[in-house]
């Protein structure tokens, strides 16, 4: 079986393995890695629930080979915060209610992160047009929309 | 839902993928990957080989090129749709990028692939086609220009060749006064039910030069001829309005699938007409 | 009243008040932080040693007998450890397990004949699911196709090789009959107008984010599986899984993880973690199976109710509603997982909020070349609620005067309850008027009706809906056998236990028994235990058991979570509290009539020094038995298990005049949504969506909250995109979620505006109602009517969804075309 060697930075820390071409970064990261918390919601790139950051923007990692991430920096959801020190989103999620059974969170998460470091005060406006690619069947997404605004002022107050 | 096994190659030059197309006649390129892997996923593709272009550093630009843009066939989809230049010289495409996928897909995905797939549902192409762009593809044996016009044969199928690759997207200057893009999908952000891309020029009060172009209702994007013909050498007005968007709806022969019917693709695009064509109208000042 | 039945005596303990501390609080949920930080363990995050994978390749074919299978080539690939066809299977395991009386045979793999598109042919198991998949691509099957069965009313007429289950007798009726409850015949006679209409509801489903999965493992040497699944009720019936496996009952462990969501889907899985059991069995080591969207959408156990329905209402010429009668056709799909289920449930409100005198349902349930059916979020009744919602709605126009007083005209009336409708159950408590005012107010209807007006000048196209819904929850498990013919499963019994202990630091433990789907168990039990013991809810660790560990449990699916949990957490504590308390009465020596429960400690009362806090206590509970009086119930430690029975439910009349009280706990809900069509394009723009649910006390409004608004989206889905879409061939056309339109933020309201009537209920635990499921049960109906409303100029009638642009613009071109 043709493998590829891939050296990849997640979450910080330096990884290099084989794979096969094939390997969905998705799987790469859940089993490989065992980073368990990037989910597969769909694996044909509509839901969203796998979207992780890549080199600081997010990708679906159901959409992208392992190898395609040979010496990316990848950030998942492990790497944005611990129960006892929540990264302000997380938190703002937790306050405002943004999640119910929790599968589409890691993704929806990931989203959020990347449009606040871009837009520190988004508009209700730019918030659904970011998250549209990232499916929710629990809350009818009005709380996730409260929750990224909060983090927004969250992290605002925190200051840079 | 796990892909069949390929080859990889990865490119990190545009010799190094021209040369790995030649050598590997059973290859496809990956772009961004965001359709390709997709349907790979679902196996309901299983190239053989693959050649990763996304290493290749200076493919993905968007510059001037005379009064018009060049785009890099790597180019991103969220770096397209927020581009100053495109807003300037091609803001067809930048109103077209308000319906086109989500953010996240939009981060990885390129516009050159987005042609080469040619979904007969996607809106880029039709948007090409609007603006009049050529696009210029590699081999290694030349480089040739298609227009849009001509690039796009059916169902995911174009008129690259055998061994060749998108390299260059070219948008000419401000060819027209007027633009409007408009599109109905089930959802937003889904691939589209009924595109339409117009462009205008007028000149003293009566239409010059118009284009119609149509997608998600034939196999691939195409010129809406009849309504272009129902504008041109006429002042724009409510009835010229309307009689190209009963041309446009007798123009296409749109298919039935889950999403809509062919009736109402047929009455999407009288209506999608009829509103870009009176945009783009006002937008001819 | 007779005919309808008995009210029993409630047994309600702890009556509502407004003096609680953690019920009615929107406490931040317990579940949270570790979902929050990808530290939450669903199916597919378990990894066990030596794991395999399995993947399982599927019928293209609708109905077809299976020829040949030749998997030489697929064995033969490396990697794969086990192909098993369905003949295989047979050979180790019986039929799944089946509420349906006759039962419906169904195999884990099919044998001899596949009965829908994605049905399991044969299943793989490999090193990792690609190269399982790998392998499904290698196997070659030879088919006979059988004529496909796709239309439900065709199905009532199918013979010969039409037939799916020709064990069954040579049809495809499930279960055909009627049930009459009240003069029907006298009130239609009796009635001045009858309005007549067909009603099509939608095959659509819960489709969660996380599909179903499983790992299993077989211990060779105690002859025991384990299987860890993201289903429910497996503490209720579980075992049912090892009569499949052919091990006895306590041969098998199924342990609970959470579930990414269900809203009904995974109330009782059974293909899945018999799949992942019988293939660990064949390969000697614990093997995954993960279904993947297509295995779930094409072969789950949860399509949901795919109706049509020929409904005729009958009322007097002053608007006094008299009488329903209804035949319904219900296309079950291939299998009867749960029998008819879905109209045990939907007799349950089948009158709404009003006063109906009598009802007809005349019922065939179909089985066609389709995926199975199981629950959605509504289990059969969101669909009775768009029907007499639509026929109400469709009465008011007839008659020529508003909707809204038609509805207040008939409402049951505050003073009613407890009233048992014409089927038999009971509707608890209600304030119907108290619920649509304060709607009509949060929606401004005024002021719309008026924008309406201006609207329809510039040619816009504005419509305001209303729809007045009934919001059962608390089932009991009759609904799921009261219109079989014959003895099946006839259980009576749908309780759930809980199991507390207080450590003997004073921290508390409660083991739940059901697992974690989506909503808030743990939220609730903390917060209902906190109330009981007066502690901070800070100082209770949640955790579930497996079947090995667990109580008599029926789960969370129709609402009955929060209600089944409370009683059972008052239950559990009461125990502990008189314990606590007989404690302190001797340590303190004290009487315990002068003692009380007070912010985590035992207090004398009016002796604010004479106290002891539950941590003291319990210290003493677990350590000092040598301290204590010689009372044979002071055993060390301090712990107790209850199981809640449900909290009022009777048997169904033997003569079938009623069906007795099976889905009391009543809620109800008004949801008004204003809406924008584009005549052109039939697309449809929410301006506007408020609606207030009545669910008694509220335990967490925040989580309630959460509920209707996530319901009430999965109602647009349902009102205006979601389709299981098959085609005449049997194909089922949207099995990808490309096409199966599930709304995004984009389709959802910007602002579901949501208000809160309380009317707690006499017969639970504080009065608390569920509420789990009214947001898809309100919001269909309600849409419907304002979409109508919208198009009211043009004279279109919406009697079936869904309805995405192409359908809706299709009843405008139609509209358009009569009035030319």
């Amino acid at each position: 079986m043709e493998r590829e060697t891939i050296s990849v930075t997640v979450n910080g820390r330096a990884y290099e393995r084989a794979v096969e071409p094939r390997r969905l970064l998705s799987d790469f990261l859940r089993e490989d890695l065992r980073l368990t918390g990037t989910h597969v919601g769909c694996e044909h790139g509509v839901c969203g629930s796998c979207t992780v950051m890549m080199d600081g923007v997010t990708a679906r990692s159901c959409l992208t080979f392992a190898v395609m991430a040979d010496g990316a920096d990848i950030e998942t959801i492990e790497g944005l915060g611990t129960v006892d020190a929540m990264h302000p989103v997380q938190q703002a999620f937790w306050e405002k209610h943004g999640l119910q059974c929790g599968f589409c969170t890691p993704g929806m998460l990931m989203t959020a992160v990347e449009l606040l470091k871009a837009n520190p005060d988004p508009s209700v406006d730019d918030i659904r047009d970011t998250i549209s690619g990232n499916l929710c069947r629990c809350t009818g997404y009005q709380t996730i929309v409260e929750s990224i605004q909060h983090a927004a002022k969250l992290m605002r107050e925190d200051g840079p | 839902m796990k892909p069949a096994r390929f080859r990889y190659l990865r490119a990190e030059s545009v010799d190094d993928a021209l040369q790995a197309l030649a050598d590997n006649p059973d290859a496809q390129i990956l772009a961004g990957g965001q359709s390709l892997i997709a349907m790979m996923n679902l196996r309901l593709v299983k190239p053989a080989c693959l050649i990763d272009i996304n290493r290749i550093w200076n493919i993905g630009y968007i510059d001037e090129e005379g009064d018009g843009v060049a785009i890099g066939t790597l180019a991103r989809h969220n770096d397209v749709k927020h581009s100053p230049l495109i807003r300037e010289r091609c803001p067809l495409l930048t109103e077209a990028y308000e319906s086109i996928a989500h953010h996240t897909v939009r981060n990885r995905g390129t516009l050159g692939g987005n042609l080469c797939h040619a979904d007969p549902s996607s809106e880029a192409p039709a948007v090409m086609i609007a603006v009049g762009a050529t696009l210029e593809l590699m081999s290694v044996h030349g480089k040739r220009e298609v227009g849009a016009e001509d690039f796009f044969l059916g169902t995911y199928e174009t008129a690259r060749r055998q061994g060749e690759m998108l390299t260059e997207i070219r948008i000419p200057g401000r060819g027209a006064d007027g633009w409007a893009f408009a599109e109905i999908s089930n959802r937003h952000g889904d691939f589209a039910i009924a595109v339409i891309a117009t462009t205008l020029r007028l000149a003293n009060g009566r239409c010059e030069v118009a284009r119609v172009v149509a997608s998600g209702v034939g196999e691939h994007a195409a010129r809406l001829k009849p309504a272009e013909d129902a504008l041109i050498g006429r002042p724009i007005d409510d009835a010229r309005i309307d009689a190209a968007a009963a041309a446009a709806a007798g123009a296409v022969d749109p298919h039935s699938d889950s999403h809509a019917d062919a009736a109402y693709r047929r009455d999407a695009i009288a209506a999608l007409t009829r509103r870009t064509v009176s945009r783009a109208a006002e937008r001819c000042g | 009243m007779s005919d309808r039945g008995h009210i029993p005596e409630s047994r309600q303990r702890e009556k509502p008040r407004a003096d609680l501390q953690w019920i009615g609080k929107s406490m931040k949920r317990v579940e949270d932080p570790r979902l929050l930080v990808g530290k939450g363990i669903y199916a597919d995050d378990i990894n066990v040693p030596e794991m395999a994978h399995a993947a399982v390749l599927r019928s293209p074919h609708a109905h077809a007998r299976i020829v040949s299978i030749d998997a030489s080539k697929a064995e033969a690939l490396p990697g794969v450890l086990c192909v098993m066809t369905g003949a295989d299977a047979a050979e180790v395991c019986d039929p799944l397990p089946t509420w349906a009386s006759p039962p419906v045979l169904q195999a884990v793999i099919a044998h001899d004949r596949v009965r829908h598109v994605g049905e399991a042919v044969v299943a793989v198991a490999a090193e990792d699911r690609y190269i399982a998949e790998d392998a499904c691509d290698l196997i070659e099957v030879e088919y006979e196709p059988l004529p496909p069965v796709v239309d439900p009313e065709e199905a009532l007429t199918s013979t010969g090789d039409a037939v799916l289950h020709p064990e069954r007798g040579d049809t495809n009726i499930g279960l055909e009959r009627t049930l009459t409850f009240g003069p029907v015949e006298e009130d239609f006679a009796a009635a001045d107008l009858v309005i007549e209409r067909r009603f099509r509801w939608p095959r659509s489903g819960g489709q969660p984010l996380e599909t179903v999965g499983a790992v299993a493992s077989f211990d060779e040497g105690a002859g025991r599986f384990t299987i860890q699944c993201n289903t429910s009720m497996y503490n209720y019936c579980g075992w049912m899984i090892a009569s499949t496996l052919r091990v006895a009952p306590h041969k098998l462990n199924i342990v609970p993880t959470l579930a990414g969501g269900s809203f009904g889907s995974k109330m009782f899985v059974h293909k899945v973690p018999v799949m992942a059991a019988v293939l660990a069995r064949a390969v000697g080591r614990p093997v995954k199976f993960m279904e993947d969207r297509i295995d779930n959408t094409t072969s789950c156990d949860n399509h949901a109710s795919d109706r049509v329905y020929y409904a005729k209402l009958a009322l007097k010429q002053d608007g006094t509603l008299l009488s329903l009668k209804t035949r319904i056709i219900d296309d079950y799909g291939a299998y009867l997982q749960f029998g008819v289920g879905q109209h045990g449930n939907a007799l349950s409100q089948c009158v709404g909020p009003y006063r109906i005198n009598s009802v007809e349902v005349d019922l065939a349930a179909v089985l066609t070349n389709k995926c199975q059916q199981g629950a959605y979020r509504g289990f059969g009744s969101e669909v009775a609620n768009f029907v007499i919602e639509r026929l109400v709605d469709a009465a008011a126009d007839e008659l020529g005067v508003d909707r809204i007083a038609l509805r207040r005209q008939n409402f049951i009336q505050p003073d009613q309850f407890p009233y048992l409708i014409p089927t038999g159950n009971m509707y608890d408590s209600g304030n119907y008027q108290a619920v649509l005012e304060e709607t009509l107010k949060l929606a401004d209807v005024e002021g719309w009706r008026a924008k309406q007006a201006e609207g329809r000048k510039e040619g816009r196209y504005i419509g305001i809906g209303v729809a007045s819904c009934q919001e059962r929850s608390v089932f009991s498990a009759t609904e799921f056998w009261m219109w079989n013919l014959e003895p099946g499963v006839e259980w009576t019994s749908s309780p759930d236990g809980v199991s507390v202990k207080i450590d003997p630091t004073g921290k508390a433990f409660v083991t739940l028994h059901s697992p974690f789907w989506g909503n808030s168990p743990e939220t609730v039990a903390a917060q209902v235990l906190a109330e009981q013991l007066t502690i901070d809810p800070s100082d209770i660790e949640i955790t579930y058991s497996d079947t090995d560990q667990g109580l008599n449990s029926t789960g969370p699916g129709g609402s009955r979570f929060t209600v089944m949990v409370t009683g059972a957490i008052v239950g559990a504590a009461g125990k502990i509290r008189e314990k606590l308390l007989r404690i302190a009465a001797h340590l303190m020596e004290a009487d315990v009539r002068d003692l009380t429960l007070e912010d985590g400690a035992v207090q004398v009362k009016g002796v604010p020094d004479m106290k002891m806090s539950i941590a003291e206590l319990a210290d003493k509970a677990h350590y000092y038995r040598l301290s204590m009086p010689e009372d044979l119930d002071l055993t060390s430690g301090l712990d107790a298990t209850y199981v809640y029975d449900h909290p009022v439910t009777t048997l169904p009349d033997p003569d079938e005049r009623h069906m007795g009280i099976f889905y009391p706990i009543m809620g109800h809900s008004c949801h008004i949504p204003v809406v924008e069509v584009d005549i052109e394009t039939g697309q449809v723009h929410f301006l506007h969506y408020a609606a207030v649910h009545d669910c008694g006390t509220m335990v967490n409004p925040m989580t309630l909250e959460g509920h209707i608004r996530g319901g009430t989206v999965n109602g647009i889905g349902t009102a205006l995109f979601e389709e299981f879409s098959y085609d005449e061939a049997g194909q089922l056309t949207t099995a990808l979620w490309t096409d199966y339109l599930i709304p995004t933020i984009k389709e959802s309201p910007a602002d579901i505006v949501v208000g809160h009537v309380e009317t707690p209920s006499p017969f639970t635990e504080y009065g608390v109602k569920g509420g789990g499921e009214g947001g898809r049960m309100g919001g269909p109906p309600a849409i419907a009517a304002a979409i109508e409303d919208a198009l009211k100029p043009l004279g279109v009638t919406i009697d079936s969804l869904p309805l995405p642009p192409s359908k809706l613009r299709a009843l405008i071109r139609e509209a358009q075309a009569r009035s030319a």
